[in-house]
């Protein structure tokens, strides 16, 4: 009978599952199913995964020694995909380095039709994320704080933490993850963390600062006088910057 | 008078006036130089360079592109600020530049700076205020992001030396093709002017690679390179001169990109060609640079795509398809087996996937669908590959055959840069080809 692991779809609960599963199953068929996002199935037997941090570690640490940094990374950036098929996938990527003779050049593996999955949502996860570096616009709050609200398809907020705490360590800043309720905080000066859980006040983050207006409309009327009007192409535009990430982004909201 | 209208304009009007004036400067690159913040001020690069936004017209905005000021004394004639128009002149100070890049860039709607600059008063004068500008920026606001800066021919080599300390990317613009052009549209400038500073950046590149290996910690001069521009469609070279010009400039001044700007009538001179549907010659344009991609990437040359017998690109292939065409006597290539400079070579493989193929099939053979998911454009190469001796479907190596269905697969283009893009072909249509302006 073909076990399903039910885990979280946080990075944890993932790895937990992969853990598992690789304990007890990595010679035969296994799957990995989301909670809340799961289809029952006939001849499936379904077991609840115990997330631990130490699971994540055990799993993390044999991923980068059997399969490298780079293919490591590629795992992880499918792991925050919004696929749900994304766990098994991983798991079968790992069942099938086994089958060729350098294991640390699976993903080049790509004539593999899991392999290409796997390199498939990493790809999108990465290109959403860097979508995300580009296109992210802080706003200054009262008391000084960059904040910033977003709404990506995929879990991308730890694959730009690094990004903007390099850029800005001098500020204080927030990313808001609207779909996944997740916060992206940066204190001054210290490293950046994730925080699950709270709920975002909607008045303290409307509250902005002085120049914050003017710096605003500057911003829109550079963004206006920049183009050229007797190259006008709304449909390039789109394609680089598509609709959906126009919602949080200052040069497209309304004048204030 | 002229004080007191300086005095009354507020940093918006400025911003509006001289962003206006620099839009016609097509890099908006923050590529090139790769530089980690080092935790005591704002900013960082990354290699492949930030688009923070795109514009009504497509273009992306990566950096925040002004002019220092459009007081211009030259006259060239195809610039919007050349000093016998009458537009509103402007000027920022080397303050107001600061805080709008730092403001902007915490905001994160930039990447960095780009300062280029009409000639105020005398080059020299001109630089010098360009160098303050800079020097406040990285010095007092500690900035360190993205620098693009022009290099003012005429000014100081010492002065250029400076500033290029300071900026990542230098670029002095050639603005148009050949010298005689230049002499017709831009009485003040010069060839000779153009280059000088051009082969002392590159000069002193090269010195600082040396200064580098020694101490690692030198001071980088213009890390990201220099780069350039010209303007299409101005005067009447053909595409294989321009090409040609491009490749020399690759070569011999070690430029990291050369860019082309579809000519847009702003003024209106005897010497400037007459605007055919007021359109820019979008369509040129984007052959031009599916060229330079070719020559920059995929190890072309300049007399590989054009000749003298054709001198200009074709309207309905692009550059690479056109060449595989006239060379079918090397197709089709086995993809599990074929060199990667080859594979690069064939309509349809990019850069991209071209690595990928070299990689994966050490691994096993590849089919055809794995080349479509690698990203591989099977409508194009399907006519120039086989995977393991099959071609995908039965085909013909016939150049007549090939084209048709080439035709059939419609590139994708940049809208409008076909100029008809609201038509449908027919036997009976006057077929306008608008878009490519030919003289």
């Amino acid at each position: 009978m073909r076990e399903i692991y039910i885990c979280t779809d946080t990075i944890t609960g993932l790895c937990s599952a992969l853990h598992d599963a690789w304990l007890e199953n990595r010679n035969r068929e296994a799957g990995i199913g989301l909670r809340g996002r799961i289809q029952q199935q006939l001849f499936c037997q379904y077991k609840t995964v115990v997330e631990t941090a130490e699971k994540t570690r055990r799993l993390q640490r044999m991923l980068k020694r059997y399969l490298g940094y780079n293919a490591y990374w590629d795992i992880y950036y499918a792991l925050l995909s919004d696929d749900q098929e994304k766990g098994t996938e991983v798991f079968r990527v790992m069942q099938e380095a086994r089958n060729i003779p350098d294991s640390r050049k699976i993903m080049d593996h790509l004539g593999n039709s899991d392999v290409a999955k796997v390199f498939a949502m990493s790809r999108s996860v990465s290109n959403e994320a860097h979508m995300y570096e580009e296109f992210i616009r802080f706003r200054e709050l009262k008391n000084g704080i960059l904040f910033s609200e977003i709404t990506p398809k995929s879990q991308v907020l730890s694959c730009i933490g690094d990004h903007f705490a390099d850029r800005f360590p001098l500020e204080n800043w927030v990313i808001y993850d609207k779909t996944h309720e997740v916060f992206l905080i940066h204190r001054k000066q210290e490293r950046w963390g994730l925080v699950w859980g709270e709920t975002l006040d909607p008045d303290a983050v409307s509250e902005v600062s002085e120049g914050e207006t003017d710096y605003a409309a500057l911003w829109k009327e550079f963004f206006e006088a920049v183009s050229i009007k007797e190259r006008e192409n709304p449909k390039c535009q789109q394609n680089h910057l598509p609709l959906r990430f126009r919602g949080n982004m200052t040069e497209f909201s309304p004048r204030l | 008078m002229h004080d007191t209208i300086q005095k009354e304009m507020t940093l918006n009007e400025k911003l509006n006036i001289l962003s206006d004036a620099a839009k016609y400067d097509v890099s908006c690159s923050s590529s090139g130089v790769d530089r980690k913040g080092d935790g005591t001020g704002m900013g960082n690069c990354s290699k492949a360079g930030i688009c923070h936004s795109f514009s009504a017209d497509g273009r992306c905005i990566s950096l925040l592109k002004i002019l220092f000021t459009n007081e211009c004394i030259y006259d060239c004639k195809y610039c919007i600020n050349r000093s016998s128009n009458d537009v509103r002149r402007a000027s920022f100070t080397p303050d107001e530049i600061c805080t709008l890049t730092m403001e902007f860039y915490r905001r994160n709607y930039i990447e960095g700076l780009f300062l280029s600059s009409g000639i105020l008063k005398s080059p020299n004068y001109t630089m010098e205020l360009i160098y303050a500008a800079l020097y406040r920026l990285r010095h007092v606001c500690n900035f360190q992001g993205y620098i693009h800066v022009k290099a003012i021919p005429g000014a100081d080599p010492a002065l250029i030396r400076m500033t290029g300390y300071l900026a990542d990317r230098m670029s002095v613009n050639v603005e148009l093709p050949t010298a005689e052009g230049l002499k017709l549209l831009a009485p003040h400038k010069s060839r000779k002017n153009i280059l000088t500073p051009m082969r002392l950046v590159q000069n002193q590149m090269t010195e600082n690679k040396q200064e580098i290996a020694l101490y690692r910690n030198a001071p980088r001069f213009v890390p990201a390179g220099q780069s350039t521009q010209m303007i299409i469609g101005a005067t009447p070279e053909s595409d294989y001169q321009i090409l040609n010009v491009a490749e020399a400039l690759y070569k011999k001044f070690d430029l990291k990109r050369v860019f082309y700007s579809a000519f847009v009538p702003v003024n209106k001179d005897r010497a400037l060609p007459a605007p055919i549907d007021n359109k820019p010659p979008l369509l040129r344009e984007h052959r031009l640079y599916q060229a330079d991609w070719l020559l920059r990437y995929y190890h072309f040359e300049a007399h590989e795509l054009l000749d003298e017998k054709n001198p200009n690109f074709n309207v309905l292939l692009d550059p690479k398809c056109c060449w595989a065409l006239k060379h079918l006597d090397i197709f089709p290539v086995e993809v599990n087996r074929a060199d990667h400079r080859v594979l690069l070579r064939v309509p349809g493989i990019g850069y991209k996937s071209a690595g990928r193929i070299v990689k994966a099939r050490k691994l096993g053979n590849l089919s055809f669908e794995d080349l479509r998911k690698m990203g591989v454009v099977l409508k194009r190469a399907l006519y120039f590959i086989t995977c393991s001796g099959k071609t995908m479907y039965p085909i013909r190596i016939d150049e007549d055959y090939i084209t048709r269905n080439l035709l059939n697969t419609k590139e994708r283009l940049p809208e409008g840069a076909d100029g008809m893009t609201f038509h449908q072909l027919s036997l009976v249509d006057d077929v306008n080809f608008s878009g490519v302006n030919r003289l």
